[in-house]
């Protein structure tokens, strides 16, 4: 095994320090002369006809400098799948409709906010209430308020996925049970809300400074909807406090910033309150799910049938990608010979539900891992027994899809055994303690293009110095995740520099390589960390020809890039240092610089994804029986997320999937009366505290992914999804109550226990 | 509509505030630590002009413990310096677990116990324990000083008895008397640090097994921190046992009125109250005994 210097070391964050010192520029830390603020008006009615709309008031307060309304913008829709453009349901201001109380009607564009905020107050609007829906059943009955007149039956979208024979396998079957989930809300709860700050310059060009996960989409999505060209739009993330799937889609104040700035020739920034993101934001899909398995009596599965309607509030948003692979969750984890998936997407007239951490897989994996917990309880097999033997191993198919070319799941249910004393415990554990189990597996970046982009998935551009340094572009977004960092690793190992030599930009779509689909679906290791090596391989090519000229060596000599020195391999001598070597090939090139892109596009891979990642993991629990209330005491977690390219990055990921997974689990949720969300801040929508946190400890399986840079794969977003079920079957082995129907909140404890 | 603006005061001497508050008449609210105040402020639930924030009054801070008197503690004594206060935690264990379950470090460190009552919150984490112990509120005004029992001073949520210009400046708790025992118990939906859904305090004092005096009050069930008299009337003159605590926790749990909101449902919270007050009479018990 190759040893690496920098790759495998707990390389603390580039950004940690000024992060932690406060310097890092956010979006709303920048502020340009004579900029404007701007601010929404919302739709207070969950669904409306609009009939008027008057702005003169709020117009002729001072200080409001531009003020928008539906009627003002190109009546141009948008969506991220530009491939159908069907499903492209939303405008940036309302047109004639509302759909969710929330609904972006108008903006105000004033020279400071609280003018702004006035003057939105001061807007008129003359709504026709119309009947609404908030739920999928209410969405889908005979003669429901239709939400969109190009789905008169509510449903906007729907993916099947079929193999096998799945009646002939329920027949074979010997023991069939079924059973509905519903999952719920929650919010992405990123800790920096939406803000971006537009400016127009005199060729009326835009730069967009925005908190996005997609710079490249906001830039194609921007230009399309302003009817401008793509080049004429320049899209500049900085940093980003989280995105967790809510800032991957154009958003209408992106949208009112640039139009407001070309208006008035004056930058206009928008930043939302928490309250906002919370009242009106994306969320994570409610579902119900109506799973159907069959086993053989010693456990084997034998067939599944799954029905999901995805509660997709009132416009589409990326509810089309998730309806899509949460069919895929469904079957990803074990061998179904005969699987069939329905997926619908519904509108209903609530906050539209998006991606969020998992995409589809949190709610489909805590059906699904659920079930095969209840179905080990009836069969009286082990739940980790009946999981070893259904498991995916490497080179299992998952048919018609992707074939697994690494697999690290087995390995990790034993590691999850072992470090957890599940035997032991789940034997002898006093009443009112349990523990369960749940897994996942989860994709490392999609294949589908439903962007339709004609540009590779991934580009990265690498100069290299005659100082010795180089400087890394590349459009892939850090959010918080840590990719810049492990981007540098990469090139730096590569390269045999240090993380010092590596200058980085990133994410500004007029600098950096066209192109990148953003940070989702735990793409951007994978994809960015292969177009890197892609390009830091023909640098090294050129490098090593220049060494190997100078010193005469023979062409079957290989050459090594270690400590800042490019040599012949066994010769250390019969070198120079990466800067000599920079040199020598400009020298060669008559100036031209030493500089090369890579680029990365899975092909051949599939419809899914190029890999998959898989983990198991334990939660032990203490119920109260008499309040409800739940204590999670532990958690350990075994993962195959391939190469680990940097331990302390991915126990981050870990730290922040099982806090998420845990509010997901027992305390979040959005309190809804109709369309209206009532909690509306942190002390009422119940994110778990530091000191909620337990402690937990955790294996990485060594696995190897040969489609990865350097064997890696996707790590931190499938983990988000086992935490639920764990904790749910943990539950149930503590107390005898089976929790189906997410959040596990004390009084469903209680009422499940008979006791209320 | 923006944030508010106002004016802001910090006057060195109780008069002094009091005279600001009289002339300020409705549109003026003091402010010790802030921490109710102004989030409420900032979502635009008050609008007050002016602002007079009694942090400069010298000594007002202070908490005070006298064997004969009891325990006196200041408008302005922060809610962490009662959680940590060596006699509270002696003679007051449940006064500083109280303050202890108040809020979080950052909030403990600004807020104070006398503005978590000022504040009239019905689940105010400090009320039901300092009710349970018979506290006192000192009250300076326009025309004076007087006292009123903590009882008589929650109104409604939000409400106290304080008339225009009176500014509590401390609250005092009588010293526990022998055999009694106190505790207190709060839930909520997020574990640790969390306003509570449900909160229970109480006081008894026992001459051998036998109940003498209780006080049971109830948070978060009823438009203020509510005293169960009917439950307390069960126990007083009879032995404290399980089966009766049980009961007792029944009728406790049937006096309130609680409503279902973002926190909690009403049957929830009534089976909780009769949970928690088995809980909190069981340790009250023990610690009269002389066994916590
Ligand atoms: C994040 C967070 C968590 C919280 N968690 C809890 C919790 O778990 N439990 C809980 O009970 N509370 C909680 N609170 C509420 C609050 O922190 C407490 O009520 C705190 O004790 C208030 O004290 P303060 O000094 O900050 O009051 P302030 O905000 O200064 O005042 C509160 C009210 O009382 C009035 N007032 C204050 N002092 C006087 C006085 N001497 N005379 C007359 N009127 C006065 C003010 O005018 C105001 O109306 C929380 C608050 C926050 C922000």
């Amino acid at each position: 095994m190759k040893v690496h210097s920098i790759i495998g070391k707990d390389i603390p964050r580039t950004d940690g320090r000024a992060k932690a010192t406060g310097q890092a520029i956010y979006a709303d830390d920048i502020k340009l002369p004579s900029m404007l603020y701007g601010k929404l008006l919302r739709s207070p009615v969950p669904h409306a006809r609009i009939l008027s709309i008057d702005t003169r008031k709020a117009a002729a307060m001072p200080g409001v400098r531009c003020i928008i309304t539906g009627q003002d913008i190109p009546r141009i829709t948008y969506g991220n799948w530009r491939l159908f453009p069907g499903t492209q349901d939303e405008y940036a201001l309302a047109m004639d409709k509302v759909r969710f109380i929330g609904d972006e009607v108008a903006a105000v564009a004033a020279v400071d906010r609280d003018t702004a905020e006035a003057a939105v107050e001061q807007i008129k609007v003359e709504y026709e209430e119309l009947p609404g829906v908030f739920d999928v059943t209410a969405a889908l009955t005979k003669n429901a308020p239709v939400i969109h007149d190009t789905s008169p039956t509510n449903i906007s979208i729907d993916r099947k996925i079929a193999y096998g024979d799945i009646e002939a396998g329920f027949a074979a079957s010997d023991y069939v049970r079924e059973d509905t989930f519903t999952v719920h809300a929650v919010s992405h709860a990123y800790m920096e809300p939406c803000a971006c700050v537009a400016q127009s310059d005199l060729d009326n060009r835009i730069t967009l400074w925005t908190s996005t996960q997609t710079p490249y989409i906001v830039q194609c999505l921007l230009a399309s909807t302003l009817n401008m060209r793509e080049n004429d739009i320049r899209v500049i993330k900085p940093n980003v406090g989280g995105g967790f799937g809510g800032k991957m889609e154009l958003r209408p104040w992106e949208f009112c910033a640039a139009f407001m700035a070309r208006q008035t020739g004056r930058p206009v920034k928008f930043t939302l309150t928490r309250e906002e993101e919370l009242a009106f934001g994306r969320r994570r899909h409610p579902m119900t799910i109506r799973s159907k398995v069959g086993y053989k009596s010693d456990g084997t599965l034998v067939a599944k049938d799954l029905h999901i309607y995805l509660d997709g509030g009132a416009y589409n948003a990326m509810g089309p990608t998730a309806t899509f692979l949460s069919g895929n969750f469904g079957a990803m984890l074990y061998r179904y010979p005969n699987y069939r998936y329905i997926g619908e997407h519904v509108y209903t007239n609530k906050p539209p539900a998006s991606a969020m951490r998992g995409f589809g897989a949190p709610q489909t994996l805590f059906a699904a891992e659920t079930q095969m917990n209840m179905a080990a309880e009836e069969l009286g097999i082990d739940p980790i027994e009946i999981r070893l033997k259904n498991a995916m191993v490497s080179g299992n198919e998952l048919p018609g899809v992707a074939t697994i070319s690494s697999c690290g799941f087995v390995e990790s249910l034993k590691a999850a055994r072992r470090i957890s004393g599940w035997s032991r415990k789940r034997k002898r554990l006093k009443t009112g303690r349990g523990v369960g189990i749940g897994c996942y597996s989860f994709i490392s970046g999609g294949v589908f293009n439903w962007f339709n982009t004609q540009y590779p998935f991934s580009a990265a551009e690498v100069r290299a110095f005659a100082d010795g340094t180089v400087h890394l572009l590349t459009m892939a977004s850090d959010i918080g995740q840590g990719s810049d960092t492990v981007l540098k690793q990469i090139l730096a190992e590569t390269l045999g520099l240090k993380m010092e030599d590596i200058r980085l930009t990133a994410a500004d779509t007029a600098m950096t390589p066209q192109a990148d689909l953003g940070t989702w679906g735990s793409r951007v290791t994978l994809m960015a960390g292969n177009a890197v090596l892609d390009a830091a391989k023909k640098i090294k090519e050129k490098l090593a020809g220049a060494v190997s000229a100078r010193f005469d060596l023979n062409v079957i000599f290989d050459i090594e890039f270690a400590d800042g020195r490019v040599f012949a391999a066994g010769k250390p001598d019969r070198g120079m240092t990466f800067g000599e070597a920079v040199a020598f090939v400009q020298k060669a090139q008559r100036g031209e610089p030493l500089v090369y892109r890579g680029s990365y596009t899975p092909r051949g891979k599939g419809l899914v994804s190029p890999a998959f990642s898989f983990g198991a993991q334990v939660a032990e629990v203490t119920v109260d029986t008499d309040t409800g209330q739940i204590q999670v005491e532990k958690m350990w977690t075994a993962h195959d997320c391939g190469t680990v390219l940097n331990p302390m990055a991915v126990e981050g990921q870990l730290e922040g999937s099982v806090h998420m997974g845990l509010g997901y689990a027992l305390s979040e949720q959005f309190v809804m009366d109709g369309g209206k969300t009532l909690n509306t801040t942190f002390l009422d929508y119940k994110i778990p505290n530091a000191a909620d946190m337990p402690p937990g400890e955790s294996v990485c399986i060594d696995t190897f992914e040969p489609e990865g840079p350097m064997g890696a794969k996707e790590a931190g977003e499938g983990l988000v999804s086992p935490t639920a079920p764990a904790i749910a079957e943990a539950v149930f082995h503590a107390t005898g109550y089976r929790c189906k129907d997410l959040p596990i909140t004390p009084e469903k404890v209680l009422k499940g226990l008979g006791k209320l | 509509m923006p944030v508010p603006q106002f004016d802001y005061i910090a006057p060195k001497r109780v008069d002094e505030a009091v005279a600001a508050l009289v002339e300020g008449g409705k549109e003026t609210r003091v402010m010790a630590g802030g921490t109710d105040l102004l989030v409420k402020i900032r979502h635009r639930m008050l609008f007050p002009k002016r602002i007079v924030s009694l942090k400069q009054i010298e000594g007002l801070d202070a908490i005070t413990f006298d064997k004969n008197t009891g325990l006196t503690i200041g408008a302005t004594a922060l809610l962490a310096d009662v959680a940590a206060h060596r006699s509270i935690r002696r003679y007051y264990p449940t006064v500083a677990d109280a303050a202890q379950s108040t809020a979080n470090v950052q909030v403990r460190n600004m807020g104070t116990v006398v503005g978590n009552l000022c504040n009239a919150s019905p689940s105010a984490d400090n009320a039901p324990t300092l009710m349970a112990m018979g506290a006192t509120v000192n009250i300076t005004g326009p025309t004076g000083s007087h006292r009123m029992a903590l009882d008589q001073f929650f109104q409604g949520p939000g409400i106290t008895a304080l008339k225009t210009g009176e500014i509590v400046t401390s609250i005092c708790v009588p010293l526990p008397p022998a055999g009694s025992g106190t505790a207190y118990y709060s839930l909520s939906q997020r574990g640790k640090l969390d306003c509570s859904a449900v909160g229970v305090g109480t006081m008894v004092t026992l001459k051998g097994n036998r109940c003498m005096d209780v006080r049971l009050i109830v948070g978060a069930c009823a438009p203020v921190p509510m005293r169960t008299l009917g439950a307390e009337k069960m126990l007083i003159g009879k032995k404290m046992t399980d089966t009766l605590i049980r009961k007792t926790a029944q009728a406790a749990s049937k006096e309130t009125s609680p409503i279902t909101d973002v926190r909690a449902s009403a049957p929830y919270r009534w089976k909780i109250v009769a949970v928690l007050t088995i809980r909190a009479l069981a340790d009250a018990r023990k610690m009269a005994l002389g066994k916590r």
